[in-house]
């Protein structure tokens, strides 16, 4: 088969994104798609990082605290099966076997997003905390502190410096991640309608998936693009103890 | 002060590795105990169990009448003589005086998980009545780390405030106060807000000396205070030490310093293999060794 560029030539590509980007009706999708893909992306984040901190907290105190002991391998368990199998999958069941209910489509996969995420952060999370050196926890224990207290106090600003840049990358990769819901019913409730869909609801009207393609993919790349830049903005903050 | 009781301390899952074998000892109120011994011989465990750094796998820690580790029942003969072993004994052979059943019981190891109602209330009587908080019994004894373990995220000051004022022990302008003075007695108050980053080791663990003396504690624990230090450092680190030792203070310290060992300690422990070896005053202890591991030791080092 012979390829796309070599048919058309590239100018037919440059012709085509130029009449995507000034018909006002498609270029009015791509924000839309875009807004959707932000919400998404954020309320997904936001379940994320909740679980993941109330998981890690649960594993880590789980090494003091006896009773701790079942929960913490009900988040073993939880984290093994949401970071063993695609997200794609666990997509397909929650909104067609869990959350089979009418109109509820759109929240069952923020929901799903969310709790994937979970699994992912709260590793991050408890991988943060057990980098810090072991002797603080002791000496916080040491002068009478309580464990809750020295946790609070001394490991998480300590442990924070390396969960940042961890839970970044996550944010990202949970951003990209939701153009999957286009797979499962974009045209189904306005939320769903993220980024990815924009571009097959513009292929629909001009036939050029490589135009629409490449216009969605940059708007991708600068959301990513601005996201590092407030993370790195972040790290820099928290660093500022390290100075010599 | 302390009293340590028959610990047992074993490491790894199924409590493969010993550590302490059943070792005792008394820290009397003023004294200065230096713990020497080879590497591997238990004398860090063992001050870490003195404030429950490490918890004791048997055996019971005290200080001031307080006990901080749970009650362990061969310590006590009104709680052996409560148990269903101790009555089933007494039952087979009545002839036999209780001393010596209590003896046999302690030696075999005898007491099960079900010894009845009657062991488990006087268990828990003793708990009652002498158990205290870790929390609050840590409050007395300052400890000092071989790498220091001053707190990262906070400042020299907020390093020195941070217990008194979270305890609620102090204000925060009492606290404030108290640690500056510390900090102007040991010459470090220009460092007062900066982070342990930038300090060099010897300035690291003067630090970390006064921050535990920042809660007025009544013991203090050493643990290898000088291993980890550059050697032009240890001195500085050493004269404090000494200062503390010369106001009264109880102190029991892990190390390899023999000079400061004759110079300060009352009362020389040498450990190895987990358990006491010996223990004498510095003159005896280095001129008179009587243990052969001690002697051996000796050799090595002087």
């Amino acid at each position: 088969m012979p390829s796309y560029l070599a048919v058309y030539g590239v100018h037919m590509l440059f012709n085509d994104i130029i009449t995507i980007l000034t018909n006002k009706e498609l270029v009015g999708y791509i924000f839309e798609g875009l807004i959707n893909t932000l919400i998404i992306t954020v309320i997904a984040a936001l379940i994320g990082l909740f679980l993941g901190f109330v998981v890690a907290i649960v594993k880590i105190s789980a090494e003091e605290n006896k009773y701790m002991k079942i929960p913490s391998i009900i988040c073993n368990i939880y984290t093994t099966v949401f970071r063993g199998t695609p997200v794609a999958l666990q997509l397909f069941i929650m909104i067609f076997a869990v959350f089979a209910i009418p109109g509820f489509k759109p929240y069952a996969a923020i929901l799903t997003f969310g709790i994937n995420s979970g699994a992912y952060v709260s590793e991050s999370i408890r991988a943060g905390i057990a980098s810090v050196d072991k002797g603080q926890m002791e000496a916080g224990r040491a002068v009478g502190l309580s464990w809750n207290t020295t946790m609070i106090r001394i490991i998480m600003p300590q442990a924070i410096k390396n969960i940042i840049p961890a839970i970044g990358n996550e944010i990202i990769a949970l951003l990209k991640e939701t153009s999957i819901i286009s797979m499962v019913g974009a045209t189904v409730g306005t939320l769903t309608f993220d980024l990815n869909a924009a571009s097959n609801t513009i292929y629909r009207q001009i036939p050029n998936f490589l135009a629409s393609g490449l216009i969605v993919g940059c708007f991708y790349l600068a959301i990513v693009y601005f996201l590092t830049f407030v993370i790195k903005c972040i790290e820099r903050r928290l660093r500022a103890s390290d100075k010599r | 002060m302390i009293s340590v009781k028959n610990v047992y301390k074993n490491f790894g899952k199924k409590g493969e590795i010993k550590v302490l074998a059943g070792t005792s000892c008394e820290i009397k109120k003023g004294e200065k105990v230096v713990i020497l011994g080879p590497s591997g011989s238990g004398k860090s465990t063992l001050l870490r169990c003195m404030n429950l750094l490490e918890e004791p796998t048997y055996g019971e820690i005290w200080m001031e009448d307080k006990l901080l580790t749970p009650v362990d029942p061969y310590l006590h003969y009104d709680v052996i003589e409560a148990s269903n072993t101790f009555k089933a004994l007494l039952k087979n052979n009545e002839t036999a005086k209780r001393e010596d059943i209590i003896l046999e019981i302690k030696q075999k190891d005898l007491l099960t998980n079900h010894e009845g109602r009657e062991f488990r209330k006087q268990l828990k009587k003793i708990e009652e009545q002498y158990r205290i908080d870790i929390n609050l019994a840590r409050q007395n004894m300052g400890m000092v780390f071989q790498h220091f373990n001053l707190f990262n995220n906070l400042t020299v000051i907020q390093n020195l405030m941070l217990a008194p004022v979270q305890l609620k022990i102090m204000s925060k302008d009492e606290a404030k106060s108290k640690a500056m003075d510390l900090l102007r007695r040991i010459g470090l108050e220009d460092k007062a807000d900066v982070y342990p980053s930038t300090l060099s080791g010897g300035q690291k663990q003067r630090i970390a000396i006064v921050r535990a003396l920042a809660m007025n504690p009544k013991v203090m624990l050493f643990d290898e205070p000088t291993s980890a230090l550059d050697p032009e450092m240890v001195g500085e680190v050493l004269d404090l030490m000494k200062e503390l030792a010369n106001e009264g203070m109880t102190m029991v310290v892990v190390t390899h310093e023999m000079g400061f060992a004759k110079e300060v300690a009352d009362r020389i422990l040498f450990m190895a293999d987990g358990v006491i070896a010996e223990e004498a005053a510095p003159e005896e202890f280095f001129n008179n060794p009587k243990n052969p591991r001690l002697q051996q030791f000796l050799q090595k080092v002087l």
